[in-house]
């Protein structure tokens, strides 16, 4: 018997039943299933809906994690230091049955301000016992909607700890001020109803666990499956060899200090059975709006190591982290302190994670993979319907990039970023029913996945045109620092970003990959470009039959295989000259090429064009003859 | 017909007689598996009017991936959406995630330039040629299907149309498949896959059916060949030809209609139907008379799997079932399933090799499996080895005792089947509690009981011949046409008359449809829409009396949908606008059915000649080991009753009576078990 379960033990003086424990466990996960379902069922926006930016689980009565269901892994911390926070705010004795507490504060949750995050304290028979919580990404919590922010005031209404139902009562008035400061106020009602039919529902099915089992046999079990998952995860960790493992990459910029990177160093030490990930020489805040709080700093952590140690182990718990250590000190990027701008939090966690499995590469080669496009690729528009004037927002993207190659296999295709989870992008035909946008492609970057011996995934392009005046804002990053190669692979394209204006002949570009305050009018499109996968292992090592078959379906072209996988072609045809490639490798080995191009080189900025190219042509034309000649002027360049 | 056994039932419609016969599949000649299988039912082809028929021919071909080679033409700018798919990461932890996997290569999906807007707009029309000449060179490349996805054909469906049949005047052997034809719903990737899925399977398919039919009409047979859907209704043999995927999910299907046949037989409104096999368990739901449904499903699992956008029964699935492993994981807790000892190497009781104990081997070490009587006796269970592989890997590592072990692992089973029989009453807002539990398939009548009591279902069901009931729900079936076309309304301005058009195009179509060859002893039609608040991104069905779209009433369907939304989701906000997604129309023509058929009345004490003996069976709550009576169920009489503990055995099925639970045998034949209130 191992330590664990002799805790276990010991705190309940007899050993937990291990089929009790079984059924709770799926019980568990059934409970925060439903909540999930629900939530996302009744939701009124599209991020929750199609995204699932939000996370719903059971806490233990002292705040821990015993359940929550798959959704933003980034937000793997979030709830759980939310609830510690509101039970430290309110303190245990002041909850009562039929309270519902409600918070977006942004250093607690670690994230931003659209992330309200309800909790309902669960109570068996009069004694606190478990919380149900969820958290759901509002559409809009009002704030500046486009360009950057620099503090947390321009982002919106910051609601702090609050009991929006106490014993059963909403509160009118709180509930009024919030209505008062968003944008969409009935959406955010029906997303606040949905959130609460959630919590309510978590509370409903745990308390019947509890009718059906026994309080002691529940809380029991859920130790129970604590220490299980800490064991599994302990086991898992000793198999790493011990040792220091360094590594460092960096953001491009903050979108405030343009062009000034933003370093990322990680260190993480295997000892035994434990690790710790320390994070000190992770950048200090920064002026934009790319700040988390501590909370998203300690996810990073434990997202990286549930990746490594207890993947498919479920339910989410905190025993899964039991055997980790996190060094982070107050003020770094991802431990943010008030007033720092929090809008795009989650951008530079996933990156943060990436080095991290950088880091450990060299120990554990084939549980990691190489750099991904570790952005969710976003483009945000708003606008008024031109048939009714109605005010919309629309949050586009979520496009899906590429992966990082492994040990034995390519990397995955046109996937969302590590930030989200069971996100789904949202379908053509909704949204251009929806709003006044038309999709024009959504498609492979071909090239874009990092040469390799396994070829990183690849990337996506997605160009929506505009059917009338739109204002955009994208904020993406990765677009210098590219999804890096490991052991010989080289790195993928970057993310990026452009608009091409109305019949212009090039492309306006963002080096930085930051594009605020765009103002689109009809005919002119955004252009969201995701990077691919860096690549794993020499690309000379690559088997011809796999790059034939790259090139025949698209993914590779003949240009990138000679140049990067040394294969000459038969010419004009596209079958491989075997002989001819085999040489060609080997020259290119003693020469050291392929070279990789892991940073890309700032592109030169270009004269903004302020005005149409084409205006006169622009204004005589009809709707739909400009939409019709929009699209032919992008489809042949 | 099935992997292993080809079941076949006949009905005599003179005398209202049903035949019941089992034979072995015969990969190579399906069709002679069948013919020997009607003579074992003593039925012959040349006096049956109608040969009614549910095949895995479909579904095989898709999970096997043994279809044609195809091509998919679509709108120029997407010949990735395939590819792309949801970009969602179920398993977001997962550094080595897979995705699904398309039926069609990237060098196989050609564009064509066109396109129509989200309001049906041709925007740009598209050049006849250009289509010509991509759909030659993809001749070049071998392919025998294509399937064709243009963008918002659910509003439009015209480039669709005429790029169809510019394929079929060059190439008549092509077998050709638009994607509005199988679905007029919104969602690109989600009806490419659906096109794509039916253009891979639909040459095998065709063949198949092609063959069977020619060998039926040799056989003397003359009268209407049909097809079970998904949705559990008939279609006929040319139009399933052409809607392959329709027929994937037939046998799950069947099981719900024949669930449904039964309670419509003894007067049960609410009941799920639970069907448990070897590696799985399923259920439906009849919800006041009806049959649930879904608009989609993920043909392969969620994670990995290819999702199909067509109306079918709404079943959920779960990896439990009598070969699930029972193992100890990593950390020291206890599983069951979702890994299967399958067929072989079987449970460790078979002796073919197993060695991992199984909930099988479990019902058997409590005794609920008799060693000598199962299959009728045919096939001996090896008890000992059961009990060895227990103590060894389970019950001595978690210091149990093996009895007690055992039981632990059908609990286990059971809660997790529990879950999803209680999912899809839960996803509907509806409590499983006020069901009765309908039990059928090899394993459900084992352990219905258990899954009963944990759902606080008062009442629980076996039918006659459990192993036989999802064949003998085709016989049940009726003729069935489903349409969606997708429609974004606001509720408060949709014309009166527009719906009206639309509904009366749909319904015109499926009146046509069931009309054809069998004719139909009379024709039901039922209208209902997704419907959802202005806002929302999620949309539910509603169903909506005919009458509500002639007296005008908007307010009527409003409250239905309000109403609707507030059992599903908790809550509804009546002062909230709506909006119709997509209007559903369903169009069934009724058949003559087989009635149930009366067994002989008895009184309340079964005949002495029934009662087969006694054994030790395991009940928890009895705390141990309780001597125990068998009853051979052939012998049972109807009206008879019996009190648990008791085990009703019958060829491939054992009924558990739980101590407290009573039985009855009805009219019918059925077990009909209440359940103590615990």
């Amino acid at each position: 018997m191992n330590a664990a379960t002799d805790r276990a033990a010991m705190s309940h003086g007899h050993r937990p039943d291990p089929v009790i424990t079984e059924i709770v466990r799926n019980g568990l996960i059934a409970v925060t299933e439903e909540m999930k379902t629900n939530l996302m069922r009744t939701a009124y926006n599209m991020i929750i809906y199609e995204a699932l930016d939000f996370t719903v689980g059971i806490f233990d009565a002292q705040g821990n994690t015993a359940s929550i269901g798959l959704g933003l892994p980034m937000f793997i911390r979030g709830m759980s230091d939310t609830v510690k926070a509101k039970i430290a705010h309110y303190g245990v004795k002041n909850l009562e049955p039929g309270d519902v507490l409600l918070t977006n504060d942004a250093y607690i949750t670690g994230s931003h301000l659209y992330h309200m995050t309800f909790t309902v304290p669960i109570f068996d028979d009069g004694e606190l016992v478990a919380f149900s919580c969820c958290m759901a990404h509002w559409p809009d919590v009002g704030g500046t909607l486009d360009g950057a922010t620099t503090d947390i005031y321009s982002e919106g209404l910051q609601m702090p700890i609050v009991k929006i139902y106490r014993r059963g009562e909403p509160n009118e008035e709180l509930i009024a001020i919030i209505k008062a400061n968003v944008r969409l106020p009935e959406r955010a009602m029906g997303d606040f109803r949905a959130q609460v039919a959630a919590v309510k529902t978590g509370e409903r099915r745990f308390l019947e666990m509890i009718q059906k089992y026994g309080r002691d046999a529940v809380l029991g079990g859920i130790e129970a499956i604590m220490n299980h998952s800490e064991a599994a995860t302990r086991a898992r960790v000793r198999e790493i060899p011990d040792g220091i493992y360094e590594a460092e990459s960096f953001m491009d910029d903050d979108g405030v200090n343009i062009g000034q990177r933003v370093p990322i160093r990680v260190r993480v030490e295997v000892s035994g059975d434990r690790m710790k990930v320390d994070l000190t020489d992770v950048s200090k805040q920064v002026a934009g709006f790319y700040n988390s709080g501590e909370t998203a700093g300690r996810s990073c952590c434990q997202v990286a190591f549930k990746c490594l140690t207890s993947a498919l182990d479920l339910p989410i718990n905190d025993g899964q982290f039991r055997a980790l250590d996190i060094v982070l000190p107050p003020g770094r990027v991802v431990s943010a302190q008030k007033p720092a701008a929090m809008r795009m939090w989650m951008t530079y966690p996933m990156t943060v994670i990436d080095t991290i499995f950088k880091a450990l590469a060299p120990a554990i080669p084939e549980h990691i993979i190489a750099g991904h496009h570790a952005d969710l690729v976003v483009g945000r528009v708003n606008g008024r319907r031109p048939q009714d004037d109605s005010f919309y927002i629309y949050l586009g993207g979520l496009i899906g990039g590429g992966w990082g190659a492994k040990h034995d296999s390519d990397g995955r295709n046109a996937t969302i970023a590590l930030n989200d989870g069971d996100t789904h992008n949202g379908p053509t035909e909704q949204v251009e029913a929806k709003y006044p946008l038309l999709v024009e492609r959504y498609a492979l970057r071909p090239d874009s996945g990092g040469p390799g011996r396994y070829r990183g995934g690849l990337g996506t392009e997605q160009i929506v045109q505009a059917r009338h005046n739109i204002r955009f804002n994208s904020q993406m990053d990765r677009v210098v620092c590219k999804p890096w190669g490991l052991f010989g692979g080289l790195a993928g394209y970057g993310n990026s970003v452009a608009i091409h204006r109305f019949a212009a002949a090039t492309e306006q570009r963002f080096p930085n990959g930051k594009a605020l305050n765009q103002v689109l009018k009809s005919g002119d499109a955004y252009i969201l470009r995701s990077g691919g996968g860096g690549g794993f292992g020499s690309p000379l090592d690559r088997e011809l039959a796999a790059i034939a078959r790259d090139v025949y379906c698209g993914y590779v072209t003949k240009g990138a295989a000679e140049k990067y996988y040394g294969v000459v072609f038969v010419p004009e045809t596209n079958e491989i000259d075997i002989a001819a490639s085999e040489s060609l490798r080997a020259q290119m080995r003693t020469q050291g090429l392929p070279h990789d191009e892991p940073i890309a080189e700032p592109a030169v900025p270009q004269p903004v064009p302020h005005d149409h190219a084409h205006h006169e042509v622009h204004e005589q034309l009809t709707d739909e003859e400009r939409l019709v000649l929009a699209m032919s002027c992008r489809c042949c360049s | 017909v099935g992997g292993t056994f080809t079941d076949v039932a006949a009905f005599n419609e003179t005398t209202g007689e049903l035949q019941l016969g089992k034979t072995l599949t015969t990969p190579a000649r399906l069709v002679d598996g069948i013919a020997s299988g009607v003579a074992k039912a003593g039925a012959g082809f040349s006096a049956a009017t109608l040969f009614l028929h549910g095949t895995t021919v479909a579904i095989n071909t898709l999970l096997e991936r043994t279809g044609a080679r195809c091509a998919l033409l679509t709108t120029e700018g997407f010949r990735d959406i395939y590819e792309i798919g949801g970009v969602n990461r179920p398993e977001s932890y997962n550094l080595f995630f897979k995705r699904h996997e398309p039926l069609i290569t990237r060098d196989l999906r050609y564009e064509v330039r066109e396109r129509v807007d989200a309001q049906g707009k041709v925007i740009i029309g598209f050049d006849e040629d250009e289509v010509r000449a991509v759909v030659a060179d993809a001749v070049r490349q071998g392919v025998q299907a294509i399937a064709i996805l243009f963008l918002h054909s659910y509003a439009n469906p015209r480039h669709e149309r005429r790029v169809k049949e510019i394929i079929e005047e060059a190439y008549p052997d092509l077998f050709v498949t638009a994607s509005h034809e199988l679905s007029q719903e919104y969602r690109e990737f989600e009806r490419t896959s659906t096109a794509a899925a039916n253009a891979y399977v639909g040459p095998r398919v065709r063949r198949y059916l092609v063959e069977m039919r020619d060998r039926l009409g040799a056989a003397g047979f003359a009268g209407d060949f049909l097809i079970v859907q998904s949705t559990g209704g008939l279609f006929d043999v040319d139009e399933a030809q052409r809607a392959c995927v329709r027929m994937l999910e037939s046998g799950p299907a069947a099981g719900v209609i024949a669930t449904k046949a039964l309670c419509d037989g003894i007067g049960l409104r609410n009941a799920i139907a639970f069907d448990m096999g070897g590696t799985t368990a399923k259920a439906g739901v009849i919800h006041d008379g009806d049959v649930l449904m879904t608009g989609s499903t993920m043909i392969g699992g969620y994670a990995t799997g290819l999702p199909l956008q067509i109306p079918m029964i709404d079943i959920q699935e779960v990896g439990t079932g009598g070969g699930s492993l029972a193992r100890i994981e990593a950390g020291g807790a206890l599983r069951v399933g979702p890994e299967s000892a399958g067929a072989a190497p079987g449970p460790v009781c078979y002796g073919l090799g197993g060695s991992e104990p199984t909930v099988t081997d479990a019902s058997l070490i409590l005794g609920r499996l008799g060693v000598d009587r199962f299959l009728g006796g045919e096939m001996r269970l090896d008890l000992k080895a059961a009990r060895r592989a227990m103590v060894e890997r389970i019950a001595t590592p978690l210091a149990l005792d093996p009895a007690v072990a055992a039981d632990g692992i059908l609990r286990i089973a059971v809660t997790k089947m529990s879950h999803v029989v209680r999912w899809v009453t839960t996803e509907r807002g509806l409590d499983a509690g006020e069901f009765a539990l309908v039990a059928y398939g090899g394993a459900g009548p084992l352990h219905a009981a258990m899954v009963a009591r944990e759902l606080r279902i008062g009442k629980v069901v076996i039918p006659r011949a459990p192993g036989h009931f999802s064949a003998f729900g085709m016989l049940v079936a009726d003729l069935r046409r489903d349409f969606v076309n997708t429609w974004f309304t606001p509720l408060a301005t949709a014309s009166f008359a527009e719906l009206e058009a639309k509904y009366a195009e749909m319904e015109c179509r499926g009146k046509a449809a069931v009309e054809r060859g069998a004719g139909p002893a009379g024709i039901t039609v039922t209208r209902g829409a997704d419907m959802r608040y202005v806002g929302q991104e999620h949309a539910v069905y509603v169903e909506l009396p005919a009458q509500l779209f002639a007296a005008h009433d908007r307010d009527g369907i409003k409250r239905r949908f309000d109403a609707v939304h507030g059992t599903r989701y908790g809550y509804s906000a009546p002062a909230e606008q709506a909006e119709i997604v997509s209007l559903r129309s369903a169009v069934t023509g009724l058949l003559r059915k087989p009635r149930f058929e009366r067994i002989a009345q008895g009184g309340a004490v079964p005949p002495a000649d029934a009662h087969r003996g006694s054994r030790a069976v395991y009940f928890a709550e009895s705390g141990g080991y309780v001597e125990t009576p068998t009853y051979h169920r052939p012998l049972l009489s109807a009206g008879n009753r019996i009190a648990g503990p008791a085990l009703i055995e019958e060829y491939a099925a054992t009924t558990v009576v739980h101590p407290g639970d009573v039985l009855e045998v009805d009219a019918f034949g059925d077990l009909v078990i209440e359940i103590r209130r615990s």
